[in-house]
């Protein structure tokens, strides 16, 4: 991993137009700011793993489970 | 731009049997799925309740979304000038959102914090992550109506 000392209003720059400045450290809780382009999507890894991990629970659901939602989808009159 | 867009087989060049299905292009891929740009909806319920997003590069693929409001009324999530600009999106009433639903035997959930939010006429998607609303990514899904 490359590490860099940076102080606040300091940048580095990734690529030609990923932009990531310092905008202020206080404690260990640092805020930065982002510039990249509209395609490249920036998260928290948490939250971005969490959305990876759950988009891949909802990959291709069994037949059996899309019956059970369709099931639950219908009007309560059809229902058993 | 014409509004006759409706008679146009906008899938006609897909080989498969969903010819008038227009082609959804994400413009970000789906987090986990980098390879995958591009879906089509098939619709799964008559009542437009639900939908099978599924990919075009492999049928195998497929997440069920649906439209969130008859699950979750009070879901009004806001997107941001940045997703308008991803999707080329020119009139925002042309938007619709999708939640991603993750289907179990015994249970059933869904995304609400990371929305699938398409444009109806640029044809592209976006699942967007609504930062900072504290959104469950799995809400227990019933029906409400």
């Amino acid at each position: 991993m490359l590490v860099l000392t940076r102080r606040a209003g300091e940048s580095v720059i990734i690529g030609d137009d990923v932009v990531i400045t310092v905008l202020e450290a206080r404690g260990d809780v640092i805020r930065i700011g982002i510039q990249a382009p509209r395609d490249v999507q920036v998260h928290r890894e948490e939250v971005y793993k969490e959305l990876q991990q759950a988009n891949r629970e909802a990959a291709s659901p069994t037949e059996d489970a899309v019956e059970a939602v369709n099931r639950m989808l219908r009007p309560s009159s059809e229902q058993d | 731009m014409s509004t006759r867009t409706a008679s146009r087989p906008i899938g006609a060049t897909m080989t498969d049997t969903e010819l008038d299905m227009p082609i959804i292009d994400m413009a970000v891929p789906m987090p986990g799925f980098p390879a995958h740009r591009q879906f089509v909806l098939v619709r799964l319920n008559d009542d437009g309740l639900l939908y099978a997003f599924t990919s075009v590069d492999d049928p195998e693929l497929r997440f069920l979304v649906a439209p969130p409001e008859p699950f979750f009324p009070d879901y009004a999530p806001e997107v941001e000038n940045e997703v308008f600009a991803a999707l080329n999106t020119k009139d925002p009433d042309r938007l619709l959102v999708m939640v991603v639903i993750t289907a179990g035997v015994n249970e059933t959930t869904a995304n609400l914090l990371a929305p699938i939010i398409v444009d109806r006429d640029s044809h592209r998607a976006i699942q967007v992550v609504l930062n900072g609303t504290n959104m469950p990514v799995r809400a227990i899904m019933n029906r409400t109506y």
